[in-house]
């Protein structure tokens, strides 16, 4: 169950430009969280700005009872808490339905643990697919995967503009995992787009997908696992108010199973969604 | 200590409730806030038919508040009634319903479904939602519509009823008069002002429905000068909000002439914010030497 707590700052980094890593001392929100889930903070004392801002859970060391946080600074509430280096954070968390690893989502399709558990005869592989700052929830997602049967079967697709702004990489590289990259400007890696990697990919027998990055990038993967029929999962984004449920503010497009659309909250419905369910 | 307040017929037993569309169903908060603790909850706007809502982006943040414009969305008055009513009239809280629709017949038919339904407490018209095409402000900027959704509601229930007022208006005062005069037990005041932000880089409006309504701190000085205002103009009871944050912020309201206070925005940044203006008013009444709220309401124009 989520809670409003105060949790001590133990570490600030800035693994790129713009880029911050938080780390948070907070064993309870360490043995609770989930892949996918998210901490909603509040950056400023006072009333400006108002809102808290939500933060994906990038990684987490249950035998510590540490956990970290990775944003871009986008603007005033991102700035401020790229400046805390010390004292305590106020935050709301863990929220949201993360990704379905180990147990399915009560409404979403239920194939992620099918794919986890490994159960079936060549089950097919399992790719991640992050794009820019999109990577921060995966590498979460990854630590869980690592250390499942299925980890052999894992492969990691990262993409960002320029070799610069890539994150991650080298973090999942030490779980083990084999990780192909991809840059707009052909600074690193492939020189085209992290989809382009994932339709390869898709060529190969897949079981599960599981992305998080910019709407473009998440709606390309949509459309490529619409065509090859493969089953994932896609964490969105959109501007948020309470982060609890109550103001229907971060609603997302959403098909149902009988084919009729309707709006569901990114907060307690999502962030992550599957990946046929989702209008563009 | 008597916190003890009777909202035109609503009685609660402290004077802090929550605003509409603030606090969803209530059971969002329940991780966070003992619900019994609260004097009254206030839920989201409830019309005949379930809504879909506005398109996205709804909200967008401003200096010290922010501008919403959901749209209405909600369940329908069926569901409401039948599914969500149970299990909150479990709590024990009173249940102050907010309706709205696009007809004054719209309003009654609300009304009438939601009278008799255990829990609820009462009912708060919305006649000033500012972010939906028909109905809500359109009744709230005349005071003779406003007068006649008023009459079809009262004639619709048995229930204590609440009118919302807008403080996009010349004047308040005369609002607040007209609906005394249709037979409103109480008023709420205020809505959100319409309000609207420009994203420079795509160089378009922010918001997909164009202007938004304004809550937040930014707005609580319009909101307190309102109270002001209606308090003087009519002797119902007011349920006062608009950027109300902690307890000094609602003691303004008290002060002003509101008999109950409703907790809004605050619920997004402190989710403790109702239980903290709880305390806080106690506080308050304890370091002051007041035994009764009673003898705050309005206190400021004596």
């Amino acid at each position: 169950m989520s809670q409003l707590i105060q949790v001590e700052i133990a570490g600030n980094s800035s693994p790129a430009p713009n880029i911050y890593v938080l780390e948070l001392f907070a064993p309870t929100l360490a043995a609770n969280a989930k892949p996918g889930q998210f901490l909603h903070i509040r950056c400023a004392e006072g009333t400006d700005p108002l809102l808290r801002r939500p933060v994906s859970i990038h990684a987490v060391n249950r035998g510590t009872g540490s956990v970290r946080i990775m944003f871009q600074v986008v603007g005033q509430g991102t700035e401020m808490l790229a400046r805390r280096q010390d004292g305590l954070l106020d935050v709301i968390g863990p929220l949201g339905r993360g990704f379905t690893w180990g147990q399915g989502h009560p409404s979403h399709t239920n194939t992620g643990s099918a794919a986890v558990d490994g159960s079936t005869t060549n089950p097919g592989g399992i790719i991640v697919v992050g794009g820019g700052i999109g990577a921060a929830p995966l590498f979460f997602l990854l630590q869980e995967l690592a250390v499942t049967s299925a980890a052999p079967r894992v492969k990691v697709l990262l993409g960002a503009r320029s070799a610069d702004q890539l994150l991650t990489v080298e973090l999942a590289a030490t779980l083990g995992f084999k990780v192909q990259i991809a840059t707009d400007d052909g600074s690193a890696g492939f020189h085209g787009l992290v989809t382009d990697l994932l339709a390869e990919e898709l060529r190969q027998k897949t079981a599960h997908v599981y992305a998080c990055g910019p709407a473009p990038m998440l709606k390309a993967v949509c459309t490529l696992l619409g065509q090859a029929k493969v089953p994932g999962e896609v964490s969105l984004e959109e501007r948020m108010a309470c982060g609890v449920g109550a103001c229907l503010s971060c609603v997302c497009r959403v098909r149902e199973p009988g084919g009729e659309e309707n709006y569901q909250r990114a907060c307690v419905d999502g962030p992550v969604f599957s990946a046929a369910e989702v209008v563009w | 200590m008597n916190t003890t307040v009777n909202l035109g017929g609503i009685m609660m037993k402290n004077p802090v409730t929550t605003a509409s569309g603030t606090f969803g169903f209530g059971f969002e908060y329940q991780p966070y806030v003992d619900l019994q603790r609260l004097g009254a909850i206030t839920v989201k706007g409830t019309t005949p038919a379930p809504r879909a809502g506005n398109s996205t982006p709804r909200i967008a943040e401003t200096p010290a508040g922010m501008l919403n414009a959901i749209g209405l969305q909600n369940p329908g008055v069926d569901r409401v009634a039948l599914e969500i009513m149970p299990k909150l009239a479990e709590l024990g809280v009173p249940v102050i319903i907010n309706i709205a629709g696009d007809t004054v017949d719209d309003y009654a038919l609300v009304a009438r479904k939601l009278d008799g339904v255990t829990g609820v407490a009462g009912l708060e018209i919305n006649i000033s939602c500012p972010n939906v095409k028909k109905g809500g402000i359109q009744f709230g900027s005349e005071p003779r519509s406003a007068a006649e959704v008023t009459r079809a509601v009262k004639a619709a229930t048995g229930l204590p009823v609440i009118v919302k007022l807008s403080p996009n208006v010349t004047d308040i005062a005369a609002m607040a008069e007209a609906v005394a005069e249709a037979g409103a037990d109480a008023l709420s005041m205020i809505n959100t002002l319409v309000g609207m932000v420009i994203d420079i880089d795509r160089k378009k409006p922010l918001l997909a429905n164009i202007t938004g309504g304004l809550s937040g701190p930014a707005i609580r000085p319009v909101a307190v000068r309102s109270v002001w205002q209606v308090y003087r103009a009519v002797k119902l009871p007011i349920l006062g909000m608009g950027g109300i944050m902690n307890a000094r912020d609602a003691l303004e309201f008290i002060l002003a002439g509101a008999t109950a206070v409703a907790v809004g925005t605050a619920n997004f940044v402190n989710p403790r914010a109702t239980i903290e203006v709880i305390e806080g008013i106690e506080d308050y009444m304890r370091q002051n030497g007041f035994d009764n709220i009673d003898q705050l309401v309005g206190l400021a124009h004596k």
